[in-house]
C-alpha cells in the first residue's frame, strides 16, 4: 500500500466537487486524503459482532406528521438559489442514463 | 419457437394518494406549475430534516394487506445513496432492510384459470424529480420531488404476456378500489418495470429489464417483442446482454438503453434522521376498517344477483357507480334492473351534465321506488326516460312526477284485452303471419298497442295477454 492517492484519484474527486486544484494542492491532497482513509479504515478494526443495530441515537420511536399542508417556497425564490434556471425550471447539463 | 419458455417478473412504482409529501408539508399535487409544490426539505437544504407523514404508513399498510403481505412491525427506511440531479439531497430515502410487507400474494386469472404470483416485497420510497431532456440541457421540476410512493416487487412467477397484464391489471384495480393512488399510467402515478428472459431448460436465461411502460396493453406488446428478440440471438447461438430497455411503440421494439454494470453499490444505510417506526395491531386493525369491499368481492356479489359478467365489469370500471349500487345489495329490490338503468340512461345522464351520481336528487328511497314500480310493471322504460331529468333535478317524489305528468300505467288486464282485441281486429295480416310460424310479427302488434295507449301499457303485461289471444 501506497502512502499517498494517484494524482489521477485526487484529480477524479476534485471534479466531482466542482474545484480546481494548483499541482501544489494536487501533492497536498494525495498525502493528506490517504491519511484521511486510512483512518476512517480503522472503525473495520471494532468489533460489533454483538451488538443491536442502532438506527438512531434516541430510543424513541418515530413520531408521524399528520397530513396537512404547510407552506411551500415561491418559484422565484427556489432559483435564486440556483446556478442556472430556465423560467420556473432549475437547469442543469444534460444527464445520460435516463 | 414455441419451446422457449418465458419467466417474467415485475416491479410497479405507485403514487399514494395523500395531500402532502412523505417527508415535507409541501403539497402532493399533479399538472401544477413547476417547482410550486416545493419547500426546504424536498431541495435537501442544508439542515433540513425529514417528517414522516401519517398516511404514507396508513395506505402503504393498506397495500400490504391488501396484498396478503407480512407485516414489518417494526420497520426503518435506508438511504440509497447516489450522485444524479434528480435528488439534491444525494440520495433517496427507501426501506431495503425492513420493507412495510413481504411474501404476499395477488391472485390472477387468465382464461379462466386461477393463479397466485407471489409478492417478494412491497417498499415505501420517495420519488425523485421530474426530469425534461433538450438538446444538452436537462430541467428540473422538483414538485414530483418527495411524492410517496411504494414499490412492489413479485417473485419471476408470470410465464406470458397475458400472465403479465393480468397482473398489472389486478393491482391497478386493487389499488383504485382501497383509495390507494389514482393509478394513472399515463401521468406516472403507477409505472411498471417489466424483467423478462427466456429459456429451453429449467435455467433460467440472461434478463433484460423493460423500464417505464406506458400502458397495460404495451406490458403485453412489449414482453412479446423483447421475447422474439432474445429468442432470436440464442437461435443465432449469440448472448443476451444483461441491459436496460424501454418499450418504443411507433416501432413497437424494445431499444437499449443501457448495459447494466454489475453490483451497482448503492451504500444502503439505515436512515439515521428516522426512529424506528412501529406498526402495532391498533394501528393494523383500524387500516383494515379502511379497505372497502374489493372489485374481485363485488363482482361475485353482482353476479351471484344475476348481472351479467359484462355488465357487473361495466359497473366496476366506475367506481362511484358501484359503491351506489352496493348500497342496494341488501335492499330486496331487483339488482339486474337496477344495474340495467344505472348503465343505461342514467349513466347517459351523468355523461351529459358531468355530474357524480351522489350529487343528484336521486335518493336511496327514489332509486329503490324507480327499480319497483319497474319491476312491477308499474314503469316502463320508455316513460322511465321521459321523467329522467326531473328524477335526477328535483327532490319531488317518484309518485308526484308520474301524477304530475298525468302518466298513468295501465295494469288493468280488463282495460288492455279491450285495446288488444281492437288491435287484433284491425291487423289481421300479421296475425295470420305469426299464427303461421313468424313469430316475429308479435313486435309489430306490441307496436300497435303501445301506441294505440301513448306508450302507457305495462309492457310485460300486454305481451303476456297477447300470447294467450293469439293462441286462443
Amino acid at each position: 500500500m501506497s502512502d499517498m492517492l494517484t494524482e489521477k484519484e485526487v484529480l477524479h474527486v476534485a471534479r466531482l466537487a466542482r474545484i480546481n486544484l494548483t499541482d501544489e494542492e494536487v501533492m497536498k491532497y494525495r498525502i493528506q486524503l490517504k491519511q484521511l482513509l486510512d483512518d476512517v479504515d480503522k472503525i473495520k478494526d471494532v468489533k460489533i459482532d454483538d451488538d443491536e443495530q442502532l438506527i438512531t441515537p434516541i430510543d424513541e420511536k418515530a413520531v408521524l406528521r399528520s397530513d396537512e399542508a404547510g407552506e411551500m417556497l415561491e418559484p422565484e425564490d427556489i432559483m435564486k438559489n440556483v446556478p442556472v434556471s430556465n423560467g420556473n425550471f432549475v437547469e442543469v447539463p444534460v444527464m445520460i442514463n435516463e | 419457437m414455441t419451446d422457449y419458455k418465458k419467466t417474467i417478473g415485475i416491479e410497479i412504482h405507485v403514487e399514494l394518494k395523500t395531500k402532502t409529501k412523505i417527508f415535507s408539508d409541501s403539497i402532493n399535487g399533479y399538472g401544477r406549475t413547476a417547482n410550486s409544490n416545493v419547500n426546504v426539505v424536498d431541495l435537501g437544504y442544508p439542515g433540513t430534516l425529514p417528517t414522516l407523514n401519517v398516511e404514507v404508513i396508513r395506505l402503504a399498510l393498506k397495500a400490504a394487506l391488501i396484498l396478503n403481505c407480512d407485516i414489518n412491525r417494526e420497520m426503518h427506511f435506508d438511504r440509497k445513496n447516489y450522485f444524479y440531479p434528480d435528488l439534491p439531497k444525494g440520495y433517496q430515502i427507501t426501506q431495503f432492510e425492513t420493507p412495510i410487507g413481504t411474501d404476499g400474494y395477488v391472485e390472477i386469472e387468465v382464461n379462466g384459470d386461477k393463479k397466485k404470483i407471489r409478492i417478494h416485497d412491497i417498499h415505501i420510497e420517495e420519488d425523485t424529480c421530474k426530469s425534461i431532456h433538450y438538446k444538452n440541457h436537462s430541467f428540473l421540476d422538483f414538485n414530483r420531488a418527495g411524492v410517496p410512493l411504494v414499490e412492489i416487487v413479485t417473485e419471476a412467477d408470470m410465464h406470458s404476456s397475458e400472465e403479465a397484464m393480468a397482473y398489472v391489471e389486478k393491482l391497478r384495480e386493487l389499488f383504485l378500489y382501497a383509495d390507494i393512488s389514482d393509478c394513472k399510467i399515463e401521468e406516472g402515478s403507477m409505472r411498471c418495470d417489466v424483467n423478462i428472459s427466456v429459456s429451453k431448460t429449467e435455467e433460467l436465461g440472461t434478463r433484460a429489464e423493460i423500464k417505464n411502460i406506458g400502458s397495460i396493453s404495451n406490458v403485453g406488446r412489449a414482453i412479446e417483442k423483447e421475447a422474439e428478440r432474445q429468442i432470436a440471438l440464442l437461435e443465432k447461438g449469440e448472448e443476451i446482454a444483461f441491459a436496460t430497455y424501454r418499450y418504443d411503440e411507433k416501432n413497437d421494439a424494445t431499444i437499449m438503453m443501457r448495459v447494466k454494470e454489475a453490483g451497482n453499490d448503492y451504500r444502503y444505510f439505515p436512515e439515521p434522521d428516522i426512529p424506528f417506526v412501529l406498526i402495532d395491531d391498533t394501528l393494523i386493525d383500524d387500516v383494515k376498517k379502511t379497505i372497502p369491499m374489493l372489485a374481485s368481492e363485488r363482482r361475485e356479489k353482482y353476479m351471484a344477483f344475476g348481472i351479467s359478467l359484462l355488465n357487473a365489469n361495466k359497473i366496476i370500471q366506475n367506481r362511484s357507480l358501484s359503491n351506489y349500487l352496493n348500497k342496494f345489495l341488501d335492499s330486496g329490490i331487483d339488482l339486474v334492473i337496477a344495474s340495467n338503468i344505472l348503465l343505461g340512461d342514467i349513466s347517459f345522464y351523468l355523461n351529459k351534465t358531468g355530474l357524480d351520481i351522489e350529487s343528484t336528487k336521486l335518493t336511496d328511497e327514489k332509486f329503490i321506488d324507480i327499480v319497483k314500480r319497474i319491476s312491477s310493471g308499474e314503469l316502463n322504460s320508455k316513460v322511465f326516460k321521459e321523467i329522467l331529468d326531473e328524477l335526477l333535478e328535483e327532490d319531488t317524489s317518484v309518485e308526484e312526477i308520474i301524477s304530475r305528468r298525468g302518466i298513468k300505467i295501465i295494469n288493468d288486464p280488463t282495460e288492455l284485452k279491450t285495446i288488444i282485441e281492437k288491435v287484433i281486429a284491425n291487423n289481421s295480416a300479421s296475425v295470420n303471419d305469426y299464427q303461421n310460424g313468424n313469430t316475429r310479427a308479435i313486435k309489430f302488434l306490441m307496436g300497435q298497442i303501445m301506441k294505440e295507449t301513448k306508450g302507457s301499457a305495462n309492457p310485460e303485461l300486454v305481451n303476456k295477454l297477447l300470447e294467450e289471444e293469439l293462441n286462443k
